[in-house]
């Protein structure tokens, strides 16, 4: 009789133990207000924790189902609030305010920076990883990513580097310099950014066509429509002289498959790239 | 005479406190999580914590209490340069000292000043306005003479000056610190930091005090300079003296709230239409008037499209412009 009491006690300490880890060391109601981090979030499994996005938060699909709580740079903190989320997991272009407002209130909030490289890309998902108990998970994913990133880069042929210019807003003219995941993006693929060095990612059109790329990609972000890159290749095509047009090589490439890359989606970025670099060599 | 219109103005006076009570109200009850009503007379009444006393005391509240000190400040702002100026056209920042202040706000986040402490953006952007204070009124206050024309001329070219430095900055800038310029120039009623609430609050109230004394040198100035000199006003000083309360007052509310336009311009037009022409009474309803409109105005930025915040300027411009057309061009309502 002592012995079954004793017993129980002990299970029923385990159990209060083990509940009360879980619920106070891990989050289990989280918002993101980042298109990546909520895709992230299903990659890791952990989209059931997720009880609030943004209107961009389309990925996967599943996202969709849960309750919105604004877009990207304007966010309702009252409607945050009202979920009750144990985790706030902002983005750079979250509004500051409402980053400080939620702090005041006792929500903790994470701030995940847009990446500056693949291997930022990397680092930001195990922290998201740690942060909702699937480390393990995390680094099995970014390893096999990182394999395959080394794969894909060791089948590049040797030889001339295609230069390339990408463009990912038109008015006004928006590249990528270095220091940044699309920089990664074309030299992993084997080519050279021409505005690698440039120091404001605002370009003209006129240095473009000083510099003659052989490869041109127009992949808007953020609000650019398919229809508008198609619209960006044709006026790139309408200057005749221009290496890229001459051969052909101006491409239009769905913005979706490029801008904010998990570690899984920058693995078949780079694939699409390197098609687009090496067109003759099959992969 | 006298007696029926201080029986007018105390109505007017009644119902303006009436509609004040009822669009706070409607602001600590309507919101985009939809918090049924009876859970939100709980919470203003015990405050026992939960998250709907969260939300209608820690957000809606706040917000509300930052409305009002902002429509009124930035209304009383309006009315006192219409009148000083006896122009219709003037308000808040026309004069150039928002310009400085967004200068001052867009350096300092360009500088990384910002991320330092949670003051440092409204402080850099309250030097920016007094800044901007002290250049025009050096540059337009000769031999004792402050010229009204000069002032006005030198405030809209230099608030030109101001937002093309301000698109330099911005086109100079990266992403993240773009995003933090152009959410201050949207302005917003979100302010997170209670201290400067506080600030705002008391600042305006104790402006709305000062600049009452000023009421009968307002009245006399509207009459002309010339005339009100002959009636007895000094007015050089008092020139001087409204010009840097309402450039102080301009200052605070736009180091708090960033640039919330049409409150300035449209208020004091509609109060002058309701309650006449006597600074007497304009003042106070037109401080009023400029709370209830920004506080009714913000209920619905943040309801209309919920989840989705409209920055509450959008509301104020679509809704006080229709306003201000409507009852310009209305029979009769030419006359300013």
């Amino acid at each position: 009789m002592k012995r079954g009491i004793g017993v129980a006690v002990c299970v029923w300490g385990l159990l209060i133990s083990g509940a009360g880890f879980s619920e106070e060391a891990f989050p289990q109601r989280i918002v993101s207000l980042s298109p990546v981090v909520t895709e992230e979030l299903f990659l890791l499994d952990r989209g059931d924790f997720l009880v609030g996005r943004t209107r961009f938060c389309t990925k996967p699909p599943e996202a969709l189902k849960k309750e919105e709580v604004g877009n990207i740079l304007e966010v309702s903190v009252e409607k945050i609030v009202a979920l009750r989320p144990d985790l706030v997991l902002a983005g750079s272009m979250t509004d500051p305010k409402a980053k400080a407002k939620l702090q005041q209130l006792g929500v903790r909030v994470e701030v995940f920076p847009a990446a500056d490289d693949f291997n930022g890309v990397c680092e930001s998902f195990l922290r998201l990883g740690r942060m909702v108990d699937r480390e393990k998970e995390a680094e099995a994913m970014v390893t096999v990513a990182r394999g395959k990133v080394e794969a894909l880069r060791s089948r590049i042929p040797e030889g001339k580097r295609p230069a390339v210019f990408l463009q990912v807003g038109v008015d006004p003219l928006v590249t990528m310099t270095g220091g940044s995941f699309f920089n990664d993006l074309i030299e992993f693929a084997g080519g050279v950014n021409v505005a690698r060095d440039a120091r404001s990612r605002i370009y003209s059109r006129e240095k473009v066509i000083a510099d003659d790329p052989d490869v041109i990609i127009v992949s808007g972000m953020g609000f650019v429509t398919g229809l508008e890159n198609e619209k960006e290749k044709k006026v790139w095509q309408g200057y005749r002289d221009l290496k890229a047009a001459k051969n052909g090589t101006i491409y239009a490439v769905d913005s979706d498959l490029y801008c904010a890359p998990t570690p899984i989606s920058f693995v078949n970025a780079l694939q699409n790239m390197i098609r687009l670099l090496h067109p003759h060599d099959a992969h | 005479m006298t007696h029926i219109r201080a029986k007018q103005w105390l109505f007017w006076l009644w119902l303006l406190g009436a509609l004040a009570l009822l669009v706070a109200t409607g602001a600590l009850f309507i919101g985009p999580s939809g918090i049924p009503l009876g859970k939100i007379f709980q919470a203003l009444w015990n405050r026992q914590g939960g998250i709907e006393q969260s939300i209608v005391w820690n957000i809606r509240l706040p917000r509300l209490l930052l409305g009002f000190a902002i429509g009124g400040a930035l209304s009383l702002a309006g009315v006192i340069l219409q009148g000083m100026f006896r122009n219709p056209l003037v308000e808040p920042y026309t004069l150039g000292i928002s310009g400085g202040a967004a200068v001052g706000v867009s350096l300092s986040i360009l500088l990384g000043l910002s991320r330092l402490s949670i003051f440092s953006l409204p402080l850099a952007g309250f030097l920016g306005a007094c800044a901007m204070i002290l250049l025009l009124y050096s540059l337009n206050a000769k031999k004792k003479v402050l010229s009204l024309q000069g002032l006005l001329l030198t405030g809209v070219m230099i608030n030109f000056i101001a937002s093309s430095l301000i698109m330099l900055f911005l086109a100079l800038s990266r992403s993240e610190d773009l995003q933090g310029i152009i959410f201050w120039i949207m302005g917003s009623l979100d302010e997170p930091n209670g201290f400067l609430i506080q600030i705002a609050l008391v600042a305006s109230l104790i402006f709305l005090f000062i600049t009452y004394f000023f009421h009968s040198d307002l009245n006399a100035l509207a009459l002309g300079e010339e005339e009100a000199l002959h009636l007895g006003v000094s007015v050089e000083r008092t020139k001087g003296l409204l010009f840097i309360i309402t450039s102080l007052l301009i200052g605070v509310s736009v180091a708090v709230a960033g640039m919330i336009g049409f409150v300035g311009l449209v208020v004091p037009h509609f109060m002058r239409k309701i309650v006449g022409h006597d600074h007497r009474i304009l003042l106070v309803a037109s401080f009023l008037a400029g709370g209830i409109f920004l506080v009714f105005c913000d209920t619905i930025a943040r309801t209309v499209i919920a989840p989705l915040e409209l920055p509450v300027g959008v509301i104020t411009g679509i809704l006080g412009g229709s306003l201000f057309v409507w009852v310009l061009t209305r029979k009769g309502g030419g006359t300013v």
